[in-house]
């Protein structure tokens, strides 16, 4: 028999089912990190003291008994202020689970409150990853999910120790026995009543239950039943500055200094990628004082009214042979979507309130989106101009009503007549006094920025009287690439052309692992769109120079090598980029194409098992038809020897650490004699029903197997006798057998 | 298109294996418990709020708590996988002594230990004749069914084991149910269910078993006053009684039968017969009982008056035998049993244990009044139970 291993006793149950709450209730309320919920306080406040009672267990009994009782109407009461102070239901009750945790994971709990405690961490992590879509709520969602499995089984273990004794938080009678705890004691006495086969079979049983949960996710059947998720309309969120209507100088500069992921772009064909991507989001065009803006009119021009569905159509017509293009756009980042230009169709994965601008390419949301949005576009055009048949033609009818004040808009300096003058002076440098082409300005007008002005992230406007970007045109000083948009839309306007900025993405880097584009918040950029009467678009011109702006034109492949992040952050990009595909945007069609493949891949691996099957027939028996020889033979017996030794290092080193849980030497690996008994002790097996010669044998071997030395029979004669004992039992049991 | 056999016993088979996943096996009863409900219910609540907005992550959630459940499941499974559970009843049994039930428990898997079941014992008597039909109809009061139904309770005893520490691996263990029997007869000791909360504690399983082992108990032991009158008609004890006693002179050898002590074999004339023989020794004393125990319904009309007769035979019984002066024991005029050893005492408690009144015996009738000393009995009043040494009152209880 093994070696006996301790027990637990009930005070180091209760012991490490404390220690198992508290780390749950700190594991729950981690969720604060990325949940976008102002409740640091509560979280310090929580995490503080269910550490300082875990280090000091004996505390809870010292909080006065009137605490205990005024605990719920308090909770109640801080919730409902909460809720009246801020008007938000969501972040209300975040802050009422862990307001909770707090009481729970500081006062001494029956199972009842053990199990609270765990619902309360499983409702915050729930929230935190039905508003985030965050890879982080996988992640804490396993770990959630094995330690509140570990706390169960300690519960159910410490209720069979014992049967549960009625004791209420604030016990006037004085701490439990099991507040005196010496962690390191009970560690060494967790470590001794550990078997590691245990464990390991545990390790493996959680790992089954991750698969299964993988199984039945894809498996669930899912229903399209057109409901919009109900827990994004009790939260809100602002986007960030410099992706909304007005945009003032600098903003644009703070987005640059953040490196976090803004959006992933999954293409089905790489090969069309643009060699520099410019990714739309807002188009700007009035102009005052140093903030550029979506003018109202333009507004209405631009866009529809607002819908409610999953798709938009756009302006452009179904083309065979055109990519589709899947955008991950994360939270708060902006409620008008990056994309390349105007579409044939965008899909989202849930029912949207939106607004699409067909001609100009753009799609903005009602609302700021909480969650990660994805959605996919086809028939996408990635040049780098815009068609506006529409714009032509007012053009074309300049007293035409309507529309057509947004085109004078678009002409619109938007500056005094001293900052007018310096302009004109500057469009004199740039044309020479010629008419020019609207591609000929450009050029001209880019070159006398960059012959002027550097690219800079700490742009220098001089102080002084007049417009900020008359004055940073003047200066000749550095600028970011809103002062060059902004710069190149007031000199294309003094010269007579319709011009606007662009604000958006440029760029990306191509994720080697996920294949996939990735854009950070540092590749926001401004840029600008003129338009080219003769061609009937808007045509990009991106007057920034320097890094971001002069950047060779290299397409296809080279263009994506040159992009392509092999990092270690890509690395983990690309884990984000699996939870959105695989996860997150996983849908019935994605289940019905993944149960395909699956199906798919399951006869293809069965034909190919097959094959291999009998390709190994054909292979012995090709082998058994050779012509046998000493040396053939003498090779299979040495192979056969050398299995037999693997075999018996197997049994004599490997096999005791799975029978025993332990090092060989420690079970009589070095005495033959506890071998040998070891050995005759398993063939007789279980003693039930036997003969008193039998019986006696079965002692003296497990006297032998198991007892001092000074205390053994002669072994070779208890060998002897189990020898013949063995025979005889084994005669009676076939004569018995024959009779039967 | 018509399935192929083959297919077609396949699919029957994934069936089954499916059904057998999902619907308790025979005799099994598997109940939420809180912690269960309550994991039952987040799961619908969260399985509805996934399907109300097509939310991943809710569905993500929902499948972990299914996988829970599942793995639930497999550990309840392997931790009662290998387990072997024996009841085991020491007799004698007696009404109103402490009787020990004990469950022997081994663990026959190689590592994995077991925790927390606990097993469900029920003693009660055995029922005579077929179980009663059931009533369509119940004209008795509710106070009077109630009283009926504490009745039946109070006669039946109740106990859970539980296996508070953990069962190692290829080890044994030894649980312990103490109860008192209330009434002599034939009592089964039944193992009603097993159960466990583990690993979770969501769910209750419990299941039945057939472990079940039936028992005498032997009437109760009850007070006695002894009288003189009889006693001292007696022959003195000084001559030798031709019959097996508890003496120190060899009277003859016998073979040797279960339960005699080793220390009577008599090892010479058993290595000459080759046959295990054991010492008789003579009776010291001649003065020797013969008991009689007639149990004439016409004469024991009341039921408890009956009761104390058992219990006045079975103790005088077994008093006279310690004493060495029983000689046979005797029911309704059967032909007396000689009482030499203890089996035949144990014998004859064993009788006595389900004795009931028997309608055919005359009264008064079938007592061999041939034989010396006969002790027989006789109510006394309307409660109790006299004694009588050949017809004379010698003890009353």
């Amino acid at each position: 028999m093994e070696k006996r291993r301790p027990q637990l006793s009930l005070d180091e149950l209760h012991q490490l089912k404390w220690l198992l709450g508290g780390g749950l209730v700190l594991l729950s309320v981690a969720t604060v990190f990325y949940l976008d919920v102002d409740a640091w306080t509560l979280m310090a406040l929580t995490a503080a003291g269910v550490l300082a009672v875990l280090v000091k267990p004996e505390w809870p009994a010292r909080v006065p008994v009137i605490v205990h009782r005024l605990a719920f109407p308090a909770i109640v009461a801080l919730f409902v202020g909460d809720l009246w102070r801020t008007g938000e239901i969501l972040p209300a009750i975040v802050r009422l689970d862990i307001l909770l945790l707090l009481y729970r994971g500081t006062s001494y709990r029956q199972k009842r409150d053990d199990l609270q405690v765990i619902l309360l961490g499983l409702f915050l992590i729930v929230v935190a990853g039905v508003l985030t879509v965050s890879l982080v709520f996988a992640v804490q969602l396993v770990l959630f999910t094995a330690w509140a499995l570990a706390f169960l089984l300690v519960i159910t273990l410490t209720e069979a120790a014992a049967p549960p004794v009625p004791a209420r938080a604030g016990d006037p009678s004085g701490p439990p026995a099991w507040t005196r705890i010496r962690w390191g004691n009970l560690a060494t006495r967790v470590r001794a009543v550990t078997d590691w086969r245990v464990v390991a079979l545990g390790t493996g049983l959680f790992a089954l239950v991750v698969v299964i949960s993988a199984a039945l996710f894809l498996a669930i059947p899912r229903f399209q039943l057109e409901n919009s998720l109900f827990l994004e309309r009790f939260v809100s969120k602002k986007a960030r500055s410099g992706f909304n209507e007005t945009i003032r100088f600098g903003e644009v500069t703070e987005i640059l200094q953040d490196d976090s992921v803004a959006a992933n772009i999954d293409v089905t064909d790489r090969s069309q990628i643009p060699a520099t991507p410019y990714w739309r989001m807002l188009v700007l065009d009035e102009y005052s004082n140093g903030t550029f803006k979506l003018s109202p009119r333009l507004r209405r021009a631009t866009f529809d009214n607002e819908r409610t569905g999953a798709f938009v159509r756009g302006s452009r017509r179904p083309r065979l042979g055109l990519p589709v293009w899947t955008f991950y756009l994360e939270s708060g980042i902006s409620r008008y979507l990056p994309l390349l230009g105007p579409f044939e169709l965008l899909r989202f994965t849930t029912i949207q309130n939106y607004r699409a601008g067909q001609v100009a390419g753009l799609v903005a949301l009602r609302d700021e989106p909480v969650t990660m949005t994805a959605y996919r576009v086809e028939g996408m055009l990635t040049g780098d101009t815009v068609p506006d048949p529409a714009f032509t033609e007012f053009l074309a009818k300049p007293r035409a009503a309507g529309p057509l004040q947004s085109v004078e808009l678009l002409r619109m300096v938007g500056v005094g007549e001293a900052d007018r003058a310096v302009l004109r002076q500057a469009v004199a440098e740039i044309t020479g006094g010629a008419t020019l082409t609207v591609a000929d300005f450009s050029v001209r007008a880019e070159r006398w920025l960059a012959a002027r002005h550097s690219y800079s992230l700490q742009p220098a406007i001089p102080a002084g009287p007049g417009d900020p970007l008359v004055r940073w045109l003047k200066a000749n000083g550095g600028g970011n690439c809103e002062l060059f948009a902004g710069s190149f839309v007031l000199l294309a306007r003094t010269a007579g052309y319709s011009t606007r900025v662009v604000t958006g993405f440029k760029g990306g880097t191509w994720n080697a692992y996920s294949s996939n584009f990735t854009l950070r918040n540092s590749d926001a950029h401004a840029w600008c769109e003129i338009f080219d009467p003769a061609a009937g678009a808007w045509r990009r011109v991106d007057p920034t120079v320097g890094p971001v702006g002069a950047q060779e034109e290299v397409r296809g492949e080279a263009a994506l090598a040159r992009r392509t992040d092999t990092s270690w952050s890509a690395r983990f990009d690309s884990l984000r980029v699996f939870w959105y595909r695989r996860i997150v945007n996983f849908d019935q069609r994605a289940q019905v194409e993944t149960l395909k493949a699956i199906k798919d891949a399951t006869e293809d691996s069965g034909r190919k098992l097959r094959e291999r099957l009998a390709d190994l027939f054909r292979g012995v028996r090709d082998w058994l038809a050779q012509p046998w020889d000493v040396r053939r033979i003498a090779r299979i017996l040495a192979v056969a020897v050398a299995a037999a030794a693997l075999g018996w290092g197997w049994r004599e080193y490997v096999g005791p650490w799975w029978r025993f849980g332990r090092r060989p030497g420690r079970v009589g690996k070095a005495d033959p004699v506890r071998r040998e008994a070891s050995r005759w002790l398993a063939r007789f097996g279980p003693l039930s029903g036997r003969a008193a010669d039998e019986e006696a044998v079965h002692a003296a071997l497990l006297r032998l197997r198991f007892g001092a030395r000074e205390t053994w029979p002669e072994p070779e004669a208890v060998f002897r006798q189990a020898r013949r004992v063995w025979r005889e039992s084994r005669r009676r049991r076939r004569a018995a057998a024959r009779l039967t | 298109m018509t399935a192929s056999p083959s297919s077609s016993a396949r699919l029957g088979l994934w069936n089954r294996l499916l059904w057998a996943l999902v619907f308790p096996r025979r005799h099994q009863r598997i109940v939420p418990t809180v912690s269960g409900t309550l994991l039952v219910s987040v799961a619908l609540g969260i399985g509805t709020a996934a399907y109300n907005s097509a939310n991943n992550i809710l569905f993500i959630t929902l499948a972990v708590l299914l996988a829970c459940l599942v793995l639930s499941g497999v550990l309840s499974w392997l931790n009662l996988r290998g387990v072997e559970w024996r009841l085991d009843v020491a007799p004698p049994l007696r009404v109103g002594h402490v009787a020990v039930v004990a469950l022997g428990l081994r663990n026959h898997k190689s590592f994995l230990p077991t925790y927390g079941l606990w097993f469900d014992v029920e003693a009660k008597p055995e029922q005579e004749g077929p179980p009663a039909a059931v009533e369509s109809t119940i004209t008795a009061k509710g106070i009077d069914v109630r009283a009926a139904l504490a009745r039946a309770e109070a006669v039946d005893a109740r106990g859970q084991l539980v296996l508070r520490e953990r069962l190692d691996p290829r080890g044994e263990a030894r649980l312990d149910w103490t109860f008192q029997p209330v009434r002599r007869g034939r009592l089964v000791i039944d193992l009603v269910g097993v159960g466990s909360l583990f690993p979770f504690g969501f769910l209750r399983k419990t299941f039945t078993t057939e472990q079940r082992a039936v028992r005498l108990v032997w009437p109760a032991a009850v007070e006695y006053r002894r009288h003189a009158a009889a006693s001292e008609r007696l022959p003195a004890g000084s001559e030798r009684a031709p019959q097996a006693g508890s003496g120190g002179d060899l009277w003859a050898l016998r073979r040797y039968a279960p339960g005699d002590s080793h220390r009577l074999i008599h090892w010479k004339a058993s290595a000459r017969s080759q046959t295990l023989l054991v010492r008789q020794f003579a009776a010291e004393s001649t003065t020797g009982f013969a008991l009689a125990l007639d149990s004439g319904a016409t004469v024991w009309t009341r039921p408890e008056q009956f009761e104390l007769l058992v219990s006045f035979a079975a103790t005088l019984a077994e008093d006279l035998f310690r004493l060495g002066q029983l000689e046979s024991a005797q029911i309704n005029g059967e032909p007396p049993q000689p009482m030499r050893r203890v089996r035949d005492l144990e014998q004859f408690l064993d009788r006595l244990a389900v004795v009931q009144p028997n309608a055919e015996s005359p009264a008064g009738g079938g007592s061999p009044t041939r034989l010396r000393n006969l002790l027989t009995f006789a109510p006394d009043g309307a409660r109790g139970v006299i004694a009588l040494v050949n017809g004379e009152k010698a003890a009353s209880a």
